[in-house]
């Protein structure tokens, strides 16, 4: 007898979670390549070094060039990693983020904002296109945090820690999955967006209020910067949770729809 | 099954994105094309509106970075400089009914607007500044522009290390605004030579390339393609965009 099988992720959660996955890709890369241009961060309106959160620097010394990470004011030996590091050529050059993990690899701003502000708009199309569907369709109601879901979070947190023995009853998604999406889909998504917009002088300029909110607009690269590492942060996290609950099957259910039960019992990633 | 077959590319687009020579064929090939779509889309969304904000002088920054091209050292332009710029005018040319060749005199007589605003670069920079001169928009309309005019080039005294001169173009609804200014004056000083001396275009609403410092020359056209590589600026021409509101 096959193992029972489940139609665990609907076309649009698919389609929704892959336009996503390429284009949060894309952006984090070409952010990054943008970033190297002016490889720092200040908690102010205009550039003001006094209030520099994050920088990036290389020296030469006496073994040769070194990278360093400064982090509120602490400085950090980061040599062949960051601030001196991969140029997307072969060779090493004063440079905050590699080339591998920029796009393009080698410095290029002009096309890394091509890439970063196409895929803006994917990002956003793919983002407005999945909620207007999922609402439609009534999926968007499972994924939703409801009030009650906030009770179960901490039952489904000592589950996942092994000091409970059955999840808290939930439906699709578990009380920590809809709570992390939701944070990811209704916080982190739209306020990429609005911090990245108001980088914007166009957009200071139609919409002032906006940038006053994030504290103008070196704040809000800094704030763009730092939800870019929490999305991150999110993105390991979901990795290490799809590569520990059965890879191939999560990656079935996720390209198919079709989830084989049994081998996990569906405390997904 | 042709939807796994799409799905099953991307996922390996994605795969392979780490891979220094995908990414370079996708930046230079017919993708490039497909990219740069965007900017249309964000010069129809975000377009030109409202006013760049206006700072108190406490917010001024008084040393204003300088970024960009080499001040110009050719024999014009050092002749100009050492003769205080008295010798210097500004042409306005193109498709206008009177064709002008403005003084420093004339250019501060035109009305000066006054405006504290912040310049953001394209690197990700910002620095603010008091910028004062008269507004595009009353020199331009000094030259009439002709029906045919729909944008307005900016010639530079600047050129990169191989030669190529540096320069800029706004179409007619940018140039209107009124914080475009062409500053003759940064934080209450006329413009020193690393600012762009005597005249620079200030256009707050924009990233910081476009604007144009050390011009001699606003041409008025129909057309940006006939202008050096077609693509409306020095910085254009190397590809980053026109509309530079993003």
């Amino acid at each position: 007898m096959s193992p029972a099988r489940v139609y665990r992720h609907g076309v649009i959660a698919r389609t929704a979670h892959w336009t996503w996955a390429l284009a949060i890709l894309v952006l984090v890369m070409s952010g990054l390549q943008i970033f190297n241009a002016a490889p720092y961060l200040d908690a102010s309106d205009k550039s003001n070094p006094a209030r520099r959160v994050l920088a990036f620097d290389a020296q030469d010394t006496p073994r040769g060039p070194a990278g360093y990470t400064i982090l509120f004011g602490h400085r950090f030996t980061t040599t062949h990693v960051f601030g001196y590091t991969d140029d997307g050529m072969g060779a090493e050059t004063q440079r905050a983020f590699p080339g591998w993990f920029t796009l393009p690899g080698p410095q290029d701003l002009a096309d890394g904002r091509r890439w970063h502000l196409f895929f803006a708009w994917a990002l956003f199309v793919g983002w407005a296109a999945y909620l207007i569907s999922a609402a439609l369709s009534g999926k968007l109601r499972e994924l939703v945090m409801r009030p009650e879901d906030f009770r179960k979070v901490w039952p489904m947190q000592l589950y996942y820690l092994r000091l409970r023995k059955e999840p808290p009853p939930h439906g699709t998604y578990n009380p920590l999955q809809k709570l992390t999406y939701n944070v990811v889909v209704f916080l982190f998504f739209p306020l990429l967006i609005l911090t990245g917009l108001t980088l914007s002088p166009a957009v200071d300029a139609a919409l002032p209020w906006l940038t006053a909110l994030f504290g103008g607009r070196q704040f809000a690269r800094l704030w763009h910067f730092t939800l870019m590492v929490l999305l991150l942060g999110y993105f390991t996290t979901h990795l290490v949770l799809v590569l520990t609950t059965g890879f191939w099957n999560n990656m079935r259910s996720m390209i198919t729809g079709w989830f084989v039960l049994g081998a996990h019992d569906g405390v997904g990633p | 099954m042709k939807r796994r077959l799409f799905i099953a590319s991307s996922l390996s687009a994605i795969g392979l994105a780490g891979c220094g020579q995908i990414k370079q064929s996708l930046t230079e090939g017919p993708f490039h094309n497909v990219l740069y779509s965007a900017e249309n889309l964000n010069q129809a969304v975000l377009g030109t509106h409202g006013l760049a904000r206006e700072y108190s002088e406490r917010d001024v920054d008084a040393q204003f970075r300088v970024n960009g091209f080499d001040t110009p050292s050719d024999a014009t332009y050092t002749r100009l400089a050492r003769g205080g710029f008295r010798d210097y005018r500004l042409a306005v040319d193109g498709l206008v009914e009177r064709p002008q060749k403005l003084s420093l005199a004339e250019l501060r007589a035109a009305g000066a607007r006054s405006q504290i605003t912040r310049h953001d670069c394209v690197e990700g920079w910002s620095a603010i500044g008091k910028w004062n001169g008269p507004q595009l928009a009353t020199v331009l309309a000094m030259a009439q522009p002709k029906q045919t005019a729909r944008y307005c080039v900016f010639h530079c005294f600047d050129v990169d290390q191989s030669g190529q001169p540096y320069y800029e173009s706004l179409d007619l609804h940018q140039a209107a605004h009124p914080q475009t200014v062409l500053a003759l004056d940064l934080n209450d000083k006329p413009l020193d030579l690393d600012h762009g001396a005597p005249v620079r275009l200030k256009i707050p609403t924009q990233l910081g390339y476009k604007s144009a410092k050390w011009v001699s020359r606003i041409e008025v056209v129909a057309d940006l393609k006939p202008f050096f590589g077609g693509s409306g600026g020095y910085w254009e021409d190397q590809g980053y965009e026109w509309y530079a509101g993003i």
